[in-house]
């Protein structure tokens, strides 16, 4: 199966890698300052292209990017959340980033675990970071509602070179929680 | 949406990019020479971005530059071929060869494969080439395409503050050049 295949429904959103029509709203998240405070400031449209065409390339070339993330009831793009390790990055990650007018929703937390789980049960990975800068308290209560606990601090490589506190648990933690939920 | 597509020249064959391209794709951006008018030179992490870009983009808009490889070594070489990202000028075919594979008629024999397929396959009208003043190397090349220099022209974000001219021809022009090409 191609990973361009690949989808996951949870009770709300709809998971699947980006296709081209993803992208006006996919460069509208990249424009907004409050969303891009943390991941490296706005970009324009022409800078956010390359971002997208990034993230597409992950699922191309490693078979795992992050999903774009599909409102249900309104069939809208909300944002992206799924597993990352690119070169020089402090360990694999599951990450998030949702569009302004999708917070407040627990839309984070109902994708991030459907994302976990997939990263865990299809890419048999052991652990599972979130990447999280130090002030973005929104983050990091998405993290310890996923039930991560704070390991240890780190830094992106260029082009960010930010310090980051990395968040995250095991394969084992994980499952015990699950059927804790289940 | 894409095949698996591969085009073999004399020397070369042109394909899709994979992940055992990165090492000598790293090596190149880290070549300041080789990378100068590609944007500068990159570390591996972000040379790492830059990689992933061109398989996204064959997937989403179903071109891209392909990987040239070295039939007689096996050796990646450089990637040439179809690119329009969002805010471009026009519709490009590029290229970008490892220092390694400088001086052997490489770019020309990959450029002209790439040429063939833009106008075969995506049925574009023109190619362009947006090549800094100073490239002298890249100029030759486009030149030896049978294309010409059209001026000054603007490339989006983040390469907004490179200077380029445009290059460029027809399909007509090149339709024309090639069953001379074809009669040779």
């Amino acid at each position: 199966m191609s990973p361009f295949d690949i989808r996951i429904e949870t009770p709300r959103l709809i998971l699947r890698p980006p296709v081209a029509a993803d992208f006006d709203a996919w460069a509208e998240l990249a424009a907004d300052e409050d969303v891009m405070r943390t991941l490296g400031g706005v970009q324009l449209r022409p800078v956010a292209w390359r971002s997208f065409l990034f993230v597409v390339g992950g699922w191309q070339i490693l078979g795992f990017s992050p999903f774009s993330v599909v409102e249900k009831s309104s069939g809208r793009w909300i944002g992206r959340v799924g597993p990352l390790y690119p070169e020089g990055w402090p360990a694999r990650e599951v990450g998030w980033t949702l569009a302004r007018s999708a917070w407040g929703k627990g839309y984070a937390s109902e994708a991030a675990a459907a994302a976990i789980d997939f990263a865990f049960d299809h890419l048999g990975w052991d652990e599972v970071v979130h990447c999280i800068e130090d002030h973005n308290l929104a983050s990091q209560r998405v993290a310890t509602r996923m039930g991560a606990r704070r390991l240890r601090e780190a830094r992106l490589p260029p082009p960010f070179d930010t310090p980051v506190v990395l968040w995250g648990q095991s394969r084992e933690e994980w499952a015990a929680r699950r059927k804790e939920v289940a | 949406m894409q095949k698996d597509i591969r085009i073999e020249t004399e020397r070369l064959v042109l394909r899709l990019p994979r992940i055992e391209d990165f090492e000598r794709y790293a090596e190149l951006h880290a070549d300041e020479e080789a990378a100068r008018h590609i944007g500068g030179a990159l570390l591996r992490a972000p040379a790492w971005r830059k990689f992933l870009q061109m398989p996204g983009a064959w997937m989403v808009q179903g071109y891209a530059m392909f990987s040239v490889v070295d039939k007689a070594s096996g050796l990646w070489i450089g990637q040439a071929g179809a690119w329009q990202p969002e805010g471009w000028p026009g519709t490009e075919v590029g290229w970008a060869f490892h220092r390694s594979a400088w001086g052997k008629g490489y770019a020309m024999e990959a450029a002209v494969a790439a040429i063939d397929w833009v106008f075969d396959e995506l049925g574009w009208s023109e190619v362009i080439h947006s090549i800094a003043p100073e490239n002298h190397a890249s100029q030759a090349l486009a030149q030896r395409l049978g294309s010409v220099n059209r001026g000054p022209g603007k490339l989006p974000p983040p390469h907004e503050d490179v200077r380029i001219d445009i290059w460029g021809q027809s399909r007509e022009a090149w339709q024309a050049r090639r069953a001379v090409r074809g009669k040779a």
